[in-house]
């Protein structure tokens, strides 16, 4: 990655740790050093997103600390009293932010940046999506020896029918019990399909191999431990199927999830005006475009000028895309019970000789 | 001019402003009622719609309460699209299945009571601040039975009030809009009538100010009912005034004809006593300048007592007086001046008869009509003023023995500066025609009949209208 190198001058690395810790590091224009005048909290990987954060703390002087950490502990994070939170939370577990926002962990912030937002792009002006993330599925060529690439969830499960055996094992996912977005795309499905059924049914037959987080369901098929991958996020996905032509990235003719990555600023922020320039650069058109090229995350405003919009994704796929709304809808998908009867489904397929749980993981 | 009462037009303006006002006013509070009823029965509604659905989702599954949510309850709540929303499924034990857990004040007993004929369980509203925030709550109980378990949930759904809120400053808005559009409409529409309605006094004014001094023609009637009597009055006095202006004009022009002529006579007889040689004749001269000098001074002090009646009558106000003590007072002042001519004067009547209007003008009457009857009576007659209440009016009426008029001479009498071919007595031919002004102006007739056996009996009658 070009963006991994151009920024090693710019940050230092303060703590890695296992796949539970958090890792953090520190953005800082040239010739200063100070304590940061702006902590944010995020799901997005720190090499991926170190580009967009270098950039704006050189453009404003600004000293800024990123913490990448896992989407339950983010949320978690917010609800803190003074001191333990951030000042400002980018997240792509949508319905988490928005319980966060409902629950009134979230302040309002308006600007002529904000006012030209879509209205589907904002709730309350509280929460805010700054990308698109299409739900895609990632496969293998090798395994397909001839057979036609599916193109939807009915090619799909076509494919491993025929394949029986040889995909056997062969078929990852991210863990939906302990990652909000694949909780949250998975609900999507269930909603949305009328083939969720026989996916439930066809991937614990062919047992689904479960991983913590997106990189590492790219990193297990580019190793070849699976050949399959289902509802990865996007970006990720187009950024590995570029670099390895053998994997290709397909969004599901049938149809294709979006979800919006977004942000927000918590109550108990210490920064918050720092939060609040964050948040204009970052939703101004020209903040949107240099999002786009830096990070290839996908800007919510089309006129941004990167290739990666979303009117660029539309001319790559010829199916239909059902984003997940930013809206109080969102609250189902935290509602304990509901998780529950989903895990409940999700389990006896997935674990057949286990005993479903009775209360929700996390 | 200062003691102008305000323009029409503006105590027009200012009572329909005001009614208008009030109106306005009255519109916008009911209009804002309205809206927020409206917006809490429709948001209500959404509530209620979420909970049912919530609810019917809500099932007993071995022994435990199962509660499957399903999403068209969110999607009806996401219709307050910036709103946000609270919900929890509780069970009897007051244990939280599902949802916000620490929601304030569900009224547990109200729920459990309120339930209508058949049974059934009716939801209950009220607003209680959470989390920073007014929030309406809706809370339902359920009944659930399964085998031999059965169980009572109850279900809370609560939203914030953006969008009522909205939505009644939306109607509101709206209503605002209207209010003030009919205002200025209605103004401007009562401005116009208004300017219709003045406009006829206005042509009015014009129609008079351009008119000359001189000219009293009625004006034209094409105006409105209502000042239709306003001109009628106007053109009324315009009417007297003309009437006025000819009787000074004729009177003038007898006056001068009056007084010009015996003065050419006096200078003339005076001129040929001045030339005449012979003392006996120059002397009969000199007293017939006397006797022509002596009527010219009764003739201009009847035309003085005349034009000062005239005055009067136009610039004195209207008393009571008494008819009796006038008519007295005038036969005291002349009863000594009758018996040196040899004519007994007598009062008759008791009653008093009081009247409205000028003792002087009415004592000149009555004094010019008795020295009249004075004058004709041989000597030796009498002359009899007699004062009667007739009926409403009232009588009063001088009796003489003279001559008397004959009947073609009657009407002519009253005519100024008329004189009765055979008589010789001086007089300026006034007297009558004075009476009978005085008369007019009081309401009352004058009237001449024969006396018996002979002489004239002069009648004033006063209708009932002066008497009091």
């Amino acid at each position: 990655m070009k963006a991994l190198t151009s920024l090693l001058l710019g940050f230092c690395l303060v703590a890695i740790g296992g796949a539970q810790a958090a890792t953090t590091e520190v953005f800082k224009p040239a010739n200063v050093d100070a304590s940061p005048d702006l902590v944010i909290s995020g799901v997005a990987p720190v090499a991926r997103i170190a580009p967009f954060l270098q950039s704006f703390a050189e453009r404003e002087g600004l000293v800024v600390r990123y913490t990448e950490r896992m989407t339950n502990e983010v949320s978690r994070l917010a609800t803190k009293e003074q001191g333990g939170s951030p000042d400002l939370i980018l997240s792509s577990a949508m319905e988490q932010q928005l319980k966060l926002v409902n629950d009134g962990y979230a302040q309002p912030y308006r600007s002529d940046v904000i006012r030209e937002l879509p209205e589907w792009a904002q709730w309350r002006d509280e929460l805010f999506a700054y990308a698109f993330e299409p739900i895609v599925m990632v496969i293998n060529r090798d395994l397909l020896a001839g057979a036609e690439l599916p193109q939807s969830r009915d090619q799909l499960l076509q494919l491993i029918r025929a394949k029986g055996p040889l995909v056997d094992g062969k078929i990852g996912m991210t863990d939906i019990e302990t990652v909000g977005l694949g909780y949250l795309t998975w609900a999507h499905d269930s909603r949305q399909s009328r083939t969720y059924g026989q996916l439930l049914e066809t991937f614990g037959n062919a047992h689904l191999r479960l991983y913590p987080d997106s990189e590492s369901v790219l990193q297990a098929l580019l190793k070849g431990e699976i050949f399959i991958a289902y509802n990865l996020v996007g970006s990720y996905a187009f950024d590995f199927s570029n670099r390895y032509p053998w994997i290709t990235t397909v969004m599901p003719a049938d149809y294709t999830s979006v979800l919006m990555r977004t942000a927000l600023i918590p109550k108990s922020a210490q920064h918050p005006e720092a939060a609040r320039r964050f948040l204009d650069d970052l939703l101004s058109t020209s903040g949107q475009a240099r999002l786009g090229e830096q990070t290839g995350l996908i800007p919510v405003i089309s006129e941004a000028g990167s290739s990666d919009t979303f009117a660029f994704l539309r001319e790559k796929s010829h199916g239909i895309f059902r984003p997940i709304p930013l809206s109080l809808q969102l609250l189902l998908q935290t509602d304990a019970e509901k998780r529950r009867l989903l895990l409940n489904e999700w389990r006896a397929a997935v674990y057949p000789q286990q005993k479903p749980a009775t209360d929700s993981a996390p | 001019m200062s003691e102008r009462r305000g323009s029409i037009r503006r105590q027009m303006l200012l009572m329909t402003s005001m009614v208008l006002v009030v109106v306005g006013g009255a519109a916008l509070w009911s209009a804002h009622l309205y809206a927020d009823r409206a917006a809490r029965l429709s948001y209500d509604r959404l509530l209620r719609g979420a909970a049912l659905q919530i609810s019917e989702n809500i099932h007993m599954l071995d022994g435990r309460v199962v509660a499957d949510l399903p999403a068209s309850a969110f999607d009806m709540l996401a219709m307050a699209p910036r709103d946000r929303a609270f919900y929890a499924i509780i069970d009897s034990g007051k244990r939280v299945v599902t949802g916000y857990s620490d929601l304030p004040s569900v009224p547990f007993d109200t729920l459990l009571e309120a339930r209508d004929r058949e049974g059934q369980f009716q939801p209950t509203l009220y607003d209680v601040d959470y989390r920073g925030e007014m929030v309406r709550f809706l809370g339902v109980a359920k009944r659930l039975i399964e085998a031999d378990n059965a169980e009572t949930v109850y279900i809370v759904v609560g939203q914030t009030l953006k969008a009522r809120k909205a939505l009644a400053d939306e109607v509101g808005w709206f209503v605002l809009q209207f209010v003030a559009l009919f205002f200025v409409l209605t103004l401007a529409l009562l401005m116009l009538g208004i300017w219709r309605v003045l406009r006829p006094l206005n042509r009015l004014q014009h129609a008079i100010a351009e008119r000359s001094p001189t000219d009293l023609q009625p004006l034209g009637n094409d105006v409105p009912r209502e000042i239709a009597p306003l001109l009628d009055t106007l053109n009324y006095f315009m009417a007297q005034l003309q009437i006025s202006l000819d009787r000074l004009k004729r009177f003038t022009a007898e006056a001068a004809h009056q007084i010009r002529t015996p003065l050419a006579g006096l200078h003339s007889q005076a001129q040929n006593a001045l030339d005449e040689p012979d003392p006996e004749i120059r002397q009969r001269q000199l007293s017939h300048v006397l006797e022509c000098s002596e009527s010219l001074t009764r003739t201009v002090n009847q035309l003085l007592q005349h034009a000062n009646l005239t005055h009067r009558f136009q610039s004195q106000p209207r008393v009571k007086v008494s008819l009796r003590q006038i008519a007295t007072e005038v036969c005291r002042s002349l009863v000594i001046w009758g018996l040196d001519r040899g004519v007994e004067l007598v009062y008759e009547g008791d009653e008093d008869v009081s009247v409205t209007g000028d003792a002087f003008a009415l004592e000149q009457m009555i004094r010019n009509l008795v020295e009249n009857a004075v004058k004709y009576s041989p000597a030796g007659s009498l002359v009899t003023l007699r004062l009667t209440a007739a009926g409403a009016g009232a009588e009063l009426e001088v009796s003489d023995q003279g001559p008397g008029i004959s009947d073609e001479e009657k009407p002519r009498v009253f005519e100024r500066f008329y004189r009765s071919r055979n008589i010789d007595q001086p007089g300026s031919g006034l007297g009558l025609s004075i009476a009978r002004e005085v008369a007019q102006y009081h309401g009352a007739e004058l009237e001449l009949y024969d006396n018996q056996p002979q002489g004239l009996v002069v009648r004033v009658r006063f209708n009932g209208e002066a008497i009091h």
